[in-house]
């Protein structure tokens, strides 16, 4: 037989083995012919092709013949390496055969997939065989490296996925760093009020979740944390962790809520204003660009008659809070100004003496009319140091007594803080949401609107935290400093920096999740520019029971919506923007169709382009939407239109669309619309898979290994995917994808150790002239300078094999392991010849 | 096989292998052509999601013996909208052409036709016009503008 004849002349023996793949290659690739072709190459000893190379049978004809014709060498022209690249080498290892001395051909994706010509495409396939059989020639055996799994695994984001994840892996006591970049974890699931389909609260089927988190010894919480950089590899990872800010010590904290109470400024998420007397002062918004906080005032009459006015920081009216109600536990407090209790005192006083207060007693005072105490311009000098309005007199009462009323008395020594109002006992000043801020119907921030602020009640860890751009201390660099001076436990920390922590983990799980489709790129829509026009998520938070409105349904004016209008498929489905279904819409819209009902009388009318109810009990919670009586339009809206009448408050929002079902327009008055956007990859999905190498698909979200075969991990071992950092997910999809990688995580934990690719760079000491121009190109910091040797030396956990360094060493010094120049020039040849 | 319906099957493979017609299949029938056209406002037999599932299942005779497809403003609203990129007003332009070349433009739209190739205007520009127009500073105009130069630059162009 020819084949013997050429083993016998002592070079290698190579076996080629081409994979007909059912018809997926042979339809296109003319299989038999690449077969006979091969056969002929030199130093090819076998060739046979196979219907299924991968099957079980495929792999014992491999294996027979390397037995059979004593192969030293084999070749398997069939699918992407990534596909099966590991099931060849372990039939070779079987055989006895080094695993590194084989290699793969890819005559599916890159000719049979992505040609139609089948004589070119059989042309390819020939020639990345003959590829492959000159590189394998050249192929040394090479033997991985065997490596110790570190337990302790991170998970990035602390959304309900990365929650459950880590609750698995606390179960089994295996660390856990849990990363989260707000205050508090929870996620988007912490905003929601109810579940579909079954109507849970999602407060009481989260919030045990989070508070086990915080009680789970393994599990190292690190809010407000980002994830900054990825050294190493499976099992050893090497991560840098930048913590921003929160200005109150986490370890200290004990969740008291005095400083909370007691803050006197406003935090402003977008736009405020301060009322005197019921007209605008002082108009404070946040400049969406850098975030600053802006303060601006239109009205002159609000301006001080006077700058140089008689009324000065000396001529504060008194009489706000009686002494007596409070004494003994304000010694401890500065030392009294000219005398008298120190405006933080007074200030003090004042907080808590209307704490005391009953709501009637706080109802009684707030007449709306100044009584010319002056607390204001006290607190805004005293206690703000801003100096910006000052008291001074209108003209004199019947008395004969100056009537004196606050004004502004420099525009820009005004911080916006809103302290001014927060301390008037009258009611006079008040602060309060700019009301005709047009299309941002309230402010939709969950929490209190103190600048020290917890996100939610049921926030974990309950530890407060200083908005920056609100806090009067950190505005000024001095002042106010309220909450450090009634804070018990000392945990607040104006100083605080940005922090580097090192970690050192063994997988990663990233949970990054979604952010919100902005509809307001969707002009015709009119979310931001109309009132009343509001997005799924802004919703949520109405409906919850401690958001804005306390889970009623309101429209801006305070008013009960009579008709309600949901619009599906907002920024998904639609080429303009998203092209897949967001999958959660269709569900989400039908819970708020359910709500709307059980809260409010408003008719609800929902338009949907296909109704998606595809989970279990979905389809019945549907039925029930409709029998409740809601109105299930066929047809995508195609505008929102506001119409105004006379002096109304609220305009009527036209929602246009076709009943397609009878093929007739349709023109819906409705008070109120809701948007069911699009779930988007989070901005800084591009950021993270750039530091994990974990690559993205078309759609935005991270690409898992297999679509079908393996959702849960990525192309890069030992980091794993769970919830809609993935795609577009619901609840019940999420935590069981997140049930998933924590077992696939146990599973490599439990195994102990991996075995790690050998190919890697190794630098000959004997060639390396020292002068470590790798050291700074390695993008994996695996080289580093041997000082006393002159030479530079790779670290196998670190190197990644991505040849970097061998390709600029003018030396030459350094080889990648199977990636030797020789082994590239013959591959190159065997496509080219 | 009768002349009318060789003549169908032959329009409609021609409109489905224009640029626009090989969109066509993508249209889920969600609406928003419909519901935001302008014409479709003021004249609800003009539906453009019914012109193209009509065109989807081969019946561009019907739409031609109703007439609708001359209703349509070309404002592009319903491309500018469709979450699918369907062209409908693409589409109805194929048609109107296809419709044109068999002689069923409506009487108007030839009258339009021939005017233009005749004034090389839409219009003939009379005294009357002319007066108008210097009263308002206006230059006169010929009655015939010579559109000749203007065509076959384009065609050299090309």
């Amino acid at each position: 037989m020819a084949a013997n004849e050429k083993g016998d002349r002592g070079g290698p023996r190579i076996g080629v083995f081409t994979c007909h793949c059912g018809v997926n290659i042979s339809q296109t690739v003319d299989v038999e012919a690449c077969r006979d072709f091969a056969a002929q190459c030199p130093n090819v000893v076998v060739s046979q092709d196979y219907k299924f190379m991968c099957s079980n049978t495929g792999q014992e004809l491999i294996q027979r013949a390397i037995e059979e014709h004593s192969l030293d060498r084999v070749v398997v022209a069939a699918c992407s390496p990534l596909m099966h690249e590991p099931t060849f080498r372990s039939a070779c290892e079987k055989a006895g055969l080094n695993r590194f001395l084989f290699q793969m051909a890819n005559i599916r994706e890159q000719c049979a997939w992505v040609h139609d010509d089948r004589q070119m495409a059989s042309a390819k396939a020939r020639a990345l065989i003959n590829a492959a059989i000159r590189r394998v020639a050249l192929q040394e055996p090479l033997q991985p490296y065997e490596t110790k799994i570190n337990p302790a695994t991170l998970i990035i984001g602390g959304g309900i996925a990365g929650i459950q994840a880590a609750l698995e892996l606390a179960e089994a006591n295996q660390p856990v760093y849990l990363v989260e970049r707000e205050p508090t974890i929870g996620g988007k699931m912490a905003v929601f009020d109810k579940t579909f389909p079954t109507l849970d609260c999602a407060a009481c089927i989260l919030t045990p979740k989070m508070v086990s988190v915080s009680h789970r010894e393994s599990i190292r919480l690190r809010t407000m944390h980002e994830v900054e950089e990825v050294a190493g590899h499976m099992g050893n990872y090497r991560v840098r962790l930048r913590r921003r800010q929160r200005y109150v010590d986490v370890d200290r904290c004990t969740g008291c809520g005095q400083c909370i109470s007691h803050c006197p400024a406003t935090r402003i998420p977008s736009s405020r204003e301060i009322i005197r007397d019921g007209r605008v002062m002082t108009e404070v918004t946040r400049d969406p660009a850098s975030g600053r906080k802006v303060a601006r005032s239109f009205d002159p009459t609000m301006l001080h008659p006077d700058a140089s006015s008689r009324s000065g920081p000396e001529d504060y009216s008194s009489g706000v809070v009686s002494d007596e109600e409070i004494s003994k536990d304000l010694q401890k407090f500065e030392q009294p100004r000219r005398g008298g209790p120190s405006p933080m005192q007074r200030y003090l006083r004042l907080v808590r003496a209307q704490s005391k207060m009953s709501e009637e007693q706080v109802e009684r005072r707030r007449t709306g009319d100044c009584t010319g105490c002056g607390f204001c311009a006290e607190i805004c000098d005293g206690l703000v140091g801003a100096t910006a309005i000052r008291m001074a007199s209108i003209g004199k009462d019947e008395r004969g007594k100056d009537q004196m009323r606050p004004f502004l008395v420099s525009l820009d020594a005004c911080i916006g803080c809103g302290a001014c109002a927060t301390v008037c006992p009258t009611g006079f000043l008040t602060i309060r949401d700019r009301a005709d801020d047009k299309g941002r119907i309230r402010d939709f921030a969950l929490g209190n609107h103190s600048a020290i602020y917890l996100p939610f009640p049921q926030a974990v860890p309950k530890v407060p935290v200083i908005d920056a751009e609100s806090c009067i201390h950190l505005q000024l660099g001095e002042g106010c400093g309220v909450c450090h001076n009634v804070c018990e436990p000392e945990a607040i920390r104006f100083g605080q920096q940005e922090e580097i922590e090192e970690i050192e983990v063994g997988q990663i799980l990233v949970a990054t999740g979604y952010q919100l489709f902005d509809a307001s790129s969707i002009p015709q829509y009119g979310h931001g520019r109309l009132d009343n026009v509001i997005s799924s998520l802004e919703f949520e938070a109405m409906l919850n029971s401690t958001g804005p409105t306390g889970g009623h349904v309101r429209m801006k004016n305070g008013e009960e919506p009579r008709a309600i209008a949901i619009i599906h498929c907002v920024g998904s489905r639609d080429d303009n923007h998203h092209r897949y279904c967001s999958r959660v819409c269709c569900m989400c819209g039908l819970k708020f169709a359910h709500l709307v009902k059980d809260r409010t009388s408003a008719e609800v009318y929902q338009l949907y382009i296909d109704m998606r109810a595809f989970g279990k009990g979905y389809e019945e919670f549907y039925s029930r939407v409709l029998e409740e009586g809601v109105n299930i339009i066929r047809g995508k809206a195609a505008e929102v239109v506001e119409q105004r009448f006379g002096d109304m408050s609220e305009g009527i929002l036209h929602v246009r669309c076709e009943d397609t079902l009878i093929g007739k327009f349709r023109d819906i008055p409705v008070d109120m619309v809701i948007l069911c956007n699009a779930l988007e990859p989070d901005a800084d999905t591009e950021r993270l898979g750039n530091i994990l190498g974990v690559s993205r698909s078309p759609d935005g979200f991270f690409l898992e290994r297999h679509p079908k075969l393996d959702p849960v991990g990525t192309v890069s071992d030992g980091i794993y995917l769970a919830g809609a950092c993935q795609g577009p997910k619901d609840i019940p999809d999420t935590v069981a994808q997140a049930q998933a990688a924590a077992a696939r995580i146990l599973s490599t934990i439990t195994k102990g150790s991996v075995m790690l690719d050998p190919i890697k760079a190794t630098i000959a000491h004997e060639s390396c002239s020292g002068c470590r121009i790798c050291n700074s190109l390695c993008p994996y910091s695996a080289i580093s300078y041997d000082p006393e040797e002159s030479v530079s030396t790779v670290n196998v956990t670190l190197c990644k094999g991505c040849g970097t360094c061998v390709a600029a060493c003018p030396s030459g010094a350094i080889t990648g392991a199977g990636f030797r120049d020789d082994q590239i020039l013959a591959e190159l040849e065997g496509i080219l010849v | 096989m009768s002349e009318s319906s060789e003549f169908a099957e032959d329009l409609h493979r021609k409109i489905l292998e224009t640029e626009a017609g090989r969109d066509l299949p993508r249209c889920f029938a969600c609406g928003t052509c419909s519901s935001g056209c302008p014409v479709h406002e003021q004249r609800p037999e003009f539906d453009p999601r019914k012109i193209i599932r009509s065109v989807l299942m081969g019946l561009e005779s019907e739409l031609f013996d109703s007439g609708v497809i001359w209703l349509c403003s070309t404002c592009y609203t319903c491309l500018e909208r469709c979450p699918q990129e369907v062209g409908c007003a693409q589409i109805i332009t194929e048609l109107r052409n296809a419709a044109a070349a068999d002689g069923r433009a409506p009487e108007a739209f030839r009258m339009q036709m021939e005017a233009l190739r005749q004034f090389g205007r839409v219009y003939e520009i009379e005294d009357f016009d002319n007066r108008r127009r210097q009263k308002m500073g206006l230059a006169v105009l010929d009655s015939h503008a010579n559109i000749e130069p203007l065509l076959t630059d384009e065609r050299e162009g090309e």
